[in-house]
């Protein structure tokens, strides 16, 4: 387990160095003039709709270092990201770091509250579903996954925003709290958020869960168990439960991993001012510092909830555990 | 066309219609969603004759009016039609949806194919590439590919088509592995087959299967992507009628939202979302039966 562990985490080091990479390619194949597409060239690298003077042009440029080659340019963000320097958002004047601190809080709150809500709807339906198969509980089950999985999280969004509108004149906060500050506020900004992204993860790993305890059910060491006249309660919570809960581990990271994406537009839904909100408006001003380490914080995230759910799997699982 | 000629492609005709009735049989949910799937391509095809009026012209006066008996969906922002503009935007849905998955699975099915099959180097690479490529959720990584490369209907393709990549090559790596094993590749080899003619000659039809599979599969994530890009305003410009663009202004007049503006295009993106998933489901149960219940595509 211990060299499992290790092997793990090294392998980490060349994926993030090539995720930077990747980003930063991404973010340079831009063609034409960065500078032109930021005001206004439509992003196609056609010509400015403003005329700019030329001189500040160049004075931009080489502020931003776009005048250096671009293994320079990448040297630079990427040293600067050891020293802990994001650099500066170009249009906000604000360090990315700043940012980051300031809109941060909101993002991880909705997504860490949201896996809670995921893991009560979803690990419950599952079993149900799994437990009373083609009752009508689990015919209900997998409409809810079904449905759920195909309903668009933004959409779900704009429903509930229209619903509390419509039926109870009721307007979320227009700004956000902190839980410690104000916890009636933070809940009223959070809860819709949280219960859309829950509820879009769980319909994911219930459908998982149920999968994967109809499979371990069929197993010969559950056969075994009953044939030893073990009760059904304990066959369940004892031989099937525990094993069928391994590759929902990785679904739920996996779902997280796909609705932090999503959060994006989420946020967007609800005007909730956090980080996926900070990205599209970097996006769209072409504001590249900010977009490039945004991408970089997101796509961290899932490196790490990729860790986790292996480095989980070598605790919970023996076949590594005693690899 | 000579008479047994005519007879040929009768009797072709005769079996595809039976083949179908008996996946409608044995497949009664994903048979029904398949028959919807197809009302839907035919409204995408012929929108401009479904359509009660036209989905670009503006009416002033009706700016925002709830739906009346001529207008059954309502007015939108400029006093559009919200039904034709509904009936419209199933193209955009389709097409990016069927083209970008079409551009992503293909390009990630011959990569895995070949990664599967060659093995070696070359198949660590790819895997520790897609690995990586896979740590950008969707959404994200779609999103800086259009602002980089501009928005447009190709340009919207290509960046969802990009997030569709890498499971593909993992899903067709692992039967491409599988297949290697058979004997007829050993023969193949054996009389002396280049490898590239192993791969397209044997190994490849049978990837098909999984390659169909991972295509149904990724259609309705393809299709929700290109949503949430239109919903930030980002995927295809105005005035193209678009689901996830008639959400976004819809939603962003929140202080006094429409209810028929946010609730139309929405069950349209959803009843096509499902209707691809729940026919992908059945299609990949009479492909595959061992990968029963096991779609999973972020």
């Amino acid at each position: 387990m211990f060299n499992y562990i290790v092997r793990r985490l090294l392998w980490t080091i060349p994926t993030i160095i090539a995720i930077t990479m990747l980003i930063f390619v991404i973010l340079r194949i831009i063609p034409g003039n960065i500078i032109v597409a930021m005001f206004g060239g439509g992003g196609g690298g056609g010509e400015g709709i403003q005329k700019v003077d030329p001189a500040v042009i160049e004075k931009i440029r080489s502020d931003l270092k776009l005048d250096r080659p671009l293994y320079e340019q990448y040297y630079y963000w990427v040293s600067g990201l050891a020293r802990g320097d994001m650099g500066e958002s170009f249009f906000r004047g604000q360090k990315v770091s700043t940012l980051i601190k300031n809109h941060g809080p909101v993002t991880l709150e909705i997504a860490l509250i949201s896996i809670v809500v995921s893991w009560l709807v979803g690990v419950p339906i599952g079993i149900l579903s799994a437990i009373k198969q083609d009752s009508w509980a689990d015919y209900l089950g997998r409409f809810f996954v079904v449905l759920f999985v195909a309903v668009p999280a933004f959409w779900f969004a704009g429903l509930i925003v229209l619903g509390l509108i419509v039926a109870f004149q009721w307007y979320p906060p227009l700004y956000y709290e902190h839980i410690w500050v104000d916890p009636v506020a933070n809940i009223q900004k959070v809860f819709a958020p949280v219960i859309v992204i829950g509820v879009g993860m769980g319909a994911m790993i219930a459908r998982m869960t149920r999968s994967s305890i109809l499979e371990v059910m069929r197993e010969d060491y559950v056969r075994t168990a009953r044939a030893k006249g073990v009760g059904p309660k304990l066959v369940m919570w004892r031989h099937v439960l525990k094993n069928a809960m391994l590759p929902v581990l990785t679904i739920a990271g996996l779902s997280l991993a796909f609705s932090l994406g999503g959060s994006v537009a989420v946020e967007y839904a609800f005007s909730i001012n956090g980080l996926g909100m900070v990205m599209i408006t970097a996006l769209m001003d072409k504001d590249f510092a900010t977009v490039q380490n945004l991408v970089l914080i997101y796509s961290l995230v899932f490196v790490l909830i990729n860790l986790l759910t292996d480095l989980s799997y070598a605790l919970l699982d023996p076949r590594i555990r005693y690899d | 066309m000579n008479s047994s000629e005519l007879t040929n492609t009768k009797n072709i005709i005769i079996r595809l219609i039976y083949v179908c009735l008996r996946f409608i049989k044995y497949k009664p949910l994903g048979g029904t969603f398949g028959i919807i799937l197809f009302l839907i391509f035919f409204i995408a095809i012929f929108a401009d004759f479904i359509a009660p009026h036209d989905p670009l012209t503006t009416n002033p006066l009706m700016v925002r009016e709830p739906p009346d008996s001529k207008y059954w969906f309502g007015y939108d922002e400029v006093g559009r039609d919200v039904l034709s503009r509904v009936i419209h935007g199933a193209r955009i849905s389709l097409l990016v949806g069927l083209s970008s998955v079409l551009l992503g699975t293909t390009f990630g099915g011959l990569w895995g194919l070949a990664s599967g099959y060659l093995g070696g180097w070359f198949d660590l690479l790819s895997q520790r590439a897609a690995e990586i490529w896979m740590s950008f959720p969707s959404l994200v990584l779609a999103m800086s590919l259009l602002v980089a490369m501009g928005s447009g209907v190709e340009t919207v393709i290509v960046a969802v088509a990009f997030t569709r990549v890498p499971t593909t090559v993992r899903v067709v790596r692992s039967v491409s592995i599988a297949v290697r094993e058979f004997m007829f590749v050993d023969a193949a080899v054996a009389i002396g087959a280049s490898k590239t003619r192993i791969m397209m000659r044997h190994v490849l039809p049978n990837c098909v299967a999984a390659f169909i599979i991972m295509f149904t599969a990724h259609v309705g994530t393809a299709i929700i992507i290109e949503a949430s890009l239109a919903f930030l305003g980002i995927g295809v410009p105005p005035p193209t009628p678009t689901w996830g663009a008639m959400l976004g202004k819809a939603t962003s007049a929140a202080i006094n939202p429409q209810w028929w503006r946010v609730l139309y295009p929405g069950v349209a993106i959803v009843l096509v979302v499902l209707s691809f998933n729940l026919f992908g489901d059945a299609i990949r149960d009479v492909l595959d039966p061992r990968l029963r219940g096991s779609q999973d595509v972020g």
